[in-house]
């Protein structure tokens, strides 16, 4: 029970960082239509954010991170006006700046990898390192604080998205562009929202997992396909459907690891099979999107 | 003739001088200096072990033409990223040997070696690794331009399991990631331990990417192994190992692998070191060693670590056998590198030395590799030296 108990915490606070990056993907692709891949690389630069400002300039956390945050808005908000809004504006089409956003993934690591060096960096975790135990369940400090944090993310997110007037006109894009532009609404400024607030997300998930790997640069592609094989299990449709997505990847693969009687190097590959399997199966994912209200 | 047009024939004339002079000083660089060719790798995934050894490298370099340089002549290292990639890796070693250098250092990934020496076997340019540590490097291909300094894999394993058979241990746990490398070592171990009579009783991988090893960890805690060894070389992966160590409360002696024996573990896993044993070629206490450590410190401000040592003494060894060859052609330099003996480097343990004996060109110690222990987050004390 102990194990089992140990593994939840520990399978929550993946599928946190999972869903955080799928969210990432979401912002994006909802309003837009453009997969960025290059989420995972915004993650890796956030988690150098998080060197720069809390272990080496030792700046508070708690100023730090929404430093850090911020630092991603205005990395995003470049992106879209550098790669995707001159390729919008020429007609191009959607693949355009897919490739583009791309070859921009390729510019954030190699940038990095100059700027830092190719050894790890250290981030400090929220609370430090120490481990917590509420009666028989028990984790790491920094995986109550990857859930707790994730929580409020994705609660903030929704409360935007439902009970704001900016949310609902990024919810309107994604329903119509066409008929969003008829009513009024910016296209260009919704896009460079989107751009922005799925950068900082990347780069807060990018910094919370930073304190359990510390910050190197090759890290940002296997949080680009963790982050897109949950959206696709998710969906695409609901900002719900992010975090689903990202805690079934995290449960099955840290449960087959744990409990499946095969050896560890296959176990590895059950997420991918996972992937595979919904997209032939359930391309949507599991939570549709709304349809429009009347 | 206009004030303009003067001005812009006397511009032109000092314009052809210049280039005429760069002209002559590049060949004047060419012909008086002794060339060195480095194939390293610059953006693929050796960097992070590359770049530390290129820095030894050209620190070495560096210590040589301030002391007059080799045969009267200072020495150039030319430069050549092969990104880890074999193919490039191959054109980077014709790129070298095209512009006439004496010698070439890989310190890239082992496959690329392996690959740039169809070139160096070719052109019979020789041809060295200081730092690749693949068994094979100097047996599948029968280049005798080709020597391998760095200690084997196979050393590196069996120096630790000196060490584990030392101290009795019947029940032990193999971790390892998914690298290639860190899937051949756990092999070596594996075999290594079989053959020792050392019952493997759990053996886990940490995916390149993971962001947790509690499961694997939980796996090797309810094994009870009496030590755990560390297989892998992807160090944020070897960090998670060691998280999951601690915040399980595991006690099992830990084992690295060379690997751990990079100093940035004690920046990336403070607080997680303590009593963490590795297998390491350097020794501080060694007075080649210490010398290396008060040069470098005094010339750069840093501190070195053994990654720097192994691009020191591969660039030293060249030097030597340039040396005594008395000239850079290519045969009698063959000749000289193959007959150096007893070289005492600044890498390996107290009493190693260099030497290709009877025509191997391998020339690492076998009993030159320590096992080191973690003292806090510092590196600390050998613990067992070599083979026995």
């Amino acid at each position: 029970m102990r194990d089992l108990l140990e593994l939840t915490v520990s399978a929550l606070a993946s599928g946190c960082i999972y869903g955080l990056l799928a969210l990432a993907y979401l912002l994006m692709t909802r309003p837009t239509g453009i997969i960025n891949f290059a989420v995972g690389e915004w993650g890796m630069v956030g988690a150098f954010g998080g060197f720069v400002l809390l272990s080496a300039l030792e700046v508070p956390y708690a100023l730090g991170l929404p430093l850090v945050v911020l630092v991603m808005a205005a990395v995003g908000w470049g992106t879209e006006r550098l790669t995707v809004r001159p390729l919008v504006e020429r007609g191009a089409p959607v693949l355009a700046p897919i490739l583009a956003l791309l070859g921009m993934l390729v510019v954030f690591r190699e940038i990095v990898s100059v700027g830092f060096g190719p050894d790890p960096r250290p981030v400090p975790g929220a609370l430090g390192f120490g481990r917590l135990e509420l009666g028989l369940i028990a984790g790491s400090y920094q995986s109550f604080f990857i859930i707790g944090s994730t929580a409020l993310v994705f609660v903030g997110i929704w409360w935007f998205f439902e009970r704001t007037l900016t949310g609902r006109s990024f919810e309107a894009v994604a329903i119509d562009r066409r008929a969003a532009a008829l009513m009024g609404i910016n296209l260009a400024r919704v896009t460079a929202m989107a751009f922005a607030a799925g950068a900082m997300v990347a780069g807060f998930a990018g910094v919370l997992v930073a304190a359990n790997v510390s910050a190197h640069f090759m890290m940002g592609l296997p949080l680009a396909i963790q982050g897109f094989t949950a959206l696709v299990i998710g969906g695409v449709g609901r900002v719900e459907g992010a975090l689903l997505g990202g805690l079934i990847l995290a449960f099955t693969e840290q449960f087959i690891v744990r409990y499946a009687p095969i050896p560890a190097g296959l176990a590895m590959g059950v997420p991918l099979v996972l992937l595979i399997l919904f997209l032939l199966i359930r391309p949507t994912g599991l939570l549709k999107a709304r349809e429009a209200r009347a | 003739m206009t004030i303009f047009s003067r001005a812009l024939g006397v511009s032109l004339t000092r314009l052809s001088l210049g280039l005429a002079l760069a002209a002559t000083a590049a060949v004047g660089t060419a012909q008086n200096s002794v060339r060195i060719g480095m194939i390293t790798d610059r953006v693929g995934p050796a960097k992070p072990y590359a770049e530390p050894v290129a820095v030894g490298a050209a620190f070495a370099v560096k210590q040589i033409n301030a002391q007059g340089g080799l045969l009267g002549r200072q020495i150039e290292l030319l430069t050549e990223d092969d990104q880890g990639r074999p193919d490039v890796s191959a054109t980077a070693a014709r790129k070298l040997s095209d512009q006439g250098v004496a010698f070439i250092l890989s310190v890239s990934l082992t496959p690329a070696t392996q690959q740039a020496q169809s070139v160096t076997l070719e052109t019979k340019t020789p041809h060295m690794t200081p730092s690749n540590s693949g068994d094979t490097l100097t047996t599948q291909i029968d280049n005798p331009n080709f020597w391998q300094t760095g200690p084997l894999g196979s050393t590196q394993i069996a120096t630790l399991l000196a060490y584990a058979r030392s101290k009795n241990f019947k029940r032990v746990a193999l971790i390892t990631d998914n690298s290639d490398l860190g899937q051949l070592i756990n092999r070596f171990f594996k075999a290594g331990l079989e053959k020792a009579g050392i019952q493997v009783v759990a053996e886990e991988v940490i995916p390149r990417g993971a962001n947790t090893a509690e499961p694997q960890m939980q796996k090797i805690r309810a094994a009870n192994p009496e030590a755990l060894f560390m297989a892998g070389v992807l160090t944020p992966e070897n960090v998670l190992i060691l998280r999951a160590y601690r915040q399980l409360g595991l006690k099992t002696p830990v084992l690295g692998n060379y690997n751990l024996s990079v100093p940035q573990y004690t920046a990336v896993a403070k607080g997680l070191l303590d009593g963490v044993v590795f297998v390491d070629a350097f020794d501080p206490a060694k007075a080649e060693t210490a010398r290396f450590i008060e040069s470098y410190r005094k010339d750069t401000g840093n501190e070195p670590y053994n990654l720097m040592g192994y691009g020191y003494d591969g660039v030293m060894m060249v030097a030597d056998a340039i040396r005594r060859a008395g000239s850079t052609d290519k045969q009698k330099v063959r000749e000289a590198m193959q007959a150096t003996t007893g070289y005492v480097g600044v890498m390996g343990g107290v009493g190693a030395t260099y030497q290709f004996r009877d025509g191997k060109r391998t020339g690492f110690d076998p009993n030159g590799m320590v096992v080191r222990v973690y003292e806090g987050d510092r590196q600390g004390r050998v613990v067992h030296v070599g083979l026995k």
